[in-house]
């Protein structure tokens, strides 16, 4: 059977500055600002054709202060209008994290509902090209344990724009973090898996509600972002040896979609997370613990995590790749899993 | 059936880029004015667009070196 329609594959970075495009010409009162997001379209090509398309007044490059312009933005947020900041590296938000969790994600509840802040605060996030322990953090731990804030992660383009549509739209402050590895731009490498058909429509990903994008009933592998790439991978490799896993990706972060991931493992009674941000107190801890306080669940053997150790993440690639989550270790951890059963 | 090139001004004659990623399979339909490819050179992303409509052949597959002017592809009716 021939192919009638034609495709249309996006990367992430496309499917990004086509959904900020849309929005900035449904509404006049999106902005765009952040350190080269104008005449470069960003350095991960999160603004690509937003200037020529808008003009200066609603594309602004800022200058090297996000202590000023992450103020700015949750200020401009505050007044009514909907900024979407870049904080080019999450690594950055040390000196402007007091306007995020103590103005942004509180202003709407201190105030009682006067002073919203549908702000859209857009982060890389992620490692694996060597850029060192302040440039690949992934830190999705680090915001969703403040209240007040959404935070989203897309692990493909059809996603990407969806979410980042849908957070525009939020009258919340949402935080929509990207992985440098998933965004298609070459010279961080290339994952197929997060180039996919975009409708060339408008429409939203509901924030809040993860996909389970891979069926299966032996064991739940939940990810989000880059490690979902991982866990299908991982599908692939084991499926050969009859082993049928179910991949979760997690979409948003806060808040955690607890019921999907529930439902899943009570269906197939074993959870494998795996998260690139660091290991404790985060992401995987949050998702075993969602899933062991719920009685209705039994496992059929301890849950386990795979994330990055509790170190500054390593600049020799040689050590970095030895540290950070990958479908070989999603594969022993399967294995292993599925072995213990066997007893 | 027409050409799909990498165009001769995108970056300086010497310099060999690559095409990152390919935004279509072999074989597949394309209208005109779609984006085929990524092409990368220098740490500079470029946009590869079908010129026309029709069934596009890759001859390059992705991660391989090219050069301005380089046919890539072409697009039969």
């Amino acid at each position: 059977m021939t192919e009638t329609t034609s495709k249309r594959r996006l990367t992430i970075a496309r499917a990004m500055s086509e959904a900020i495009a849309q929005e900035m010409e449904r509404d006049p009162d999106v902005l765009v600002m952040g350190e080269d997001v104008a005449k470069l379209g960003g350095v991960f090509s999160t603004t690509t054709g937003l200037l020529d398309r808008f003009g200066p007044d609603r594309v602004r490059d800022t200058p090297i202060s996000e202590t000023a312009f992450i103020g700015a933005a949750v200020g401009l947020a505050a007044a009514g209008m909907r900024p979407v900041v870049e904080l080019m590296f999450v690594d950055f938000f040390g000196v402007c994290m007091d306007p995020i969790y103590n103005l942004a994600a509180k202003q709407n509840y201190f105030s009682g509902g006067q002073i919203q802040c549908p702000m859209v605060l857009m982060t890389s996030v992620g490692g694996g090209y060597g850029d060192g322990g302040q440039h690949s953090q992934c830190l999705y731990a680090s915001f969703a344990h403040l209240p007040g804030m959404k935070v989203v992660i897309p692990s493909n383009a059809h996603d990407a724009k969806g979410l980042m549509t849908a957070a525009i739209a939020d009258p919340n402050p949402v935080i929509f973090m990207f992985h440098k590895s998933l965004q298609g731009v070459g010279w961080l490498g290339t994952v197929l898996g997060a180039i996919t058909d975009v409708p060339e429509a408008r429409y939203e990903v509901p924030i809040g509600k993860a996909s389970v994008v891979h069926e299966g009933t032996d064991v739940t592998v939940v990810g989000l972002g880059l490690t979902v790439h991982h866990a299908l991978d991982a599908a692939k490799q084991v499926a050969g040896r009859g082993v049928s896993i179910e991949v979760i990706d997690l979409r948003t972060v806060a808040p955690l979609d607890r019921e999907t991931i529930r439902a899943s493992v009570r269906k197939t009674g074993r959870l494998i997370v795996v998260d690139d941000d660091y290991l404790s107190f985060g992401v995987t801890g949050e998702v075993i613990a969602s899933v062991c306080e719920d009685r209705s669940i039994t496992l059929r053997a301890a849950p386990a995590r795979i994330a990055h150790p509790d170190i500054p993440i390593p600049f020799t690639p040689v050590m970095e790749h030895f540290v950070l989550p990958s479908s070989a270790k999603v594969v022993a951890a399967i294995e292993d899993m599925m072995e213990a059963g066997h007893d | 059936m027409t050409d799909v090139a990498i165009a001769l001004d995108w970056w300086e004659d010497g310099s060999e880029g690559a095409i990152s990623a390919w935004l279509v399979d072999d074989g597949d339909r394309v209208e005109a004015g779609v984006i085929v490819a990524e092409v990368m050179n220098e740490k500079v992303s470029f946009e590869l667009f079908a010129p026309t409509s029709g069934i596009i052949s890759i001859f390059v597959p992705a991660e391989t070196p090219v050069v301005p002017g380089q046919v890539v592809a072409r697009i039969a009716p």
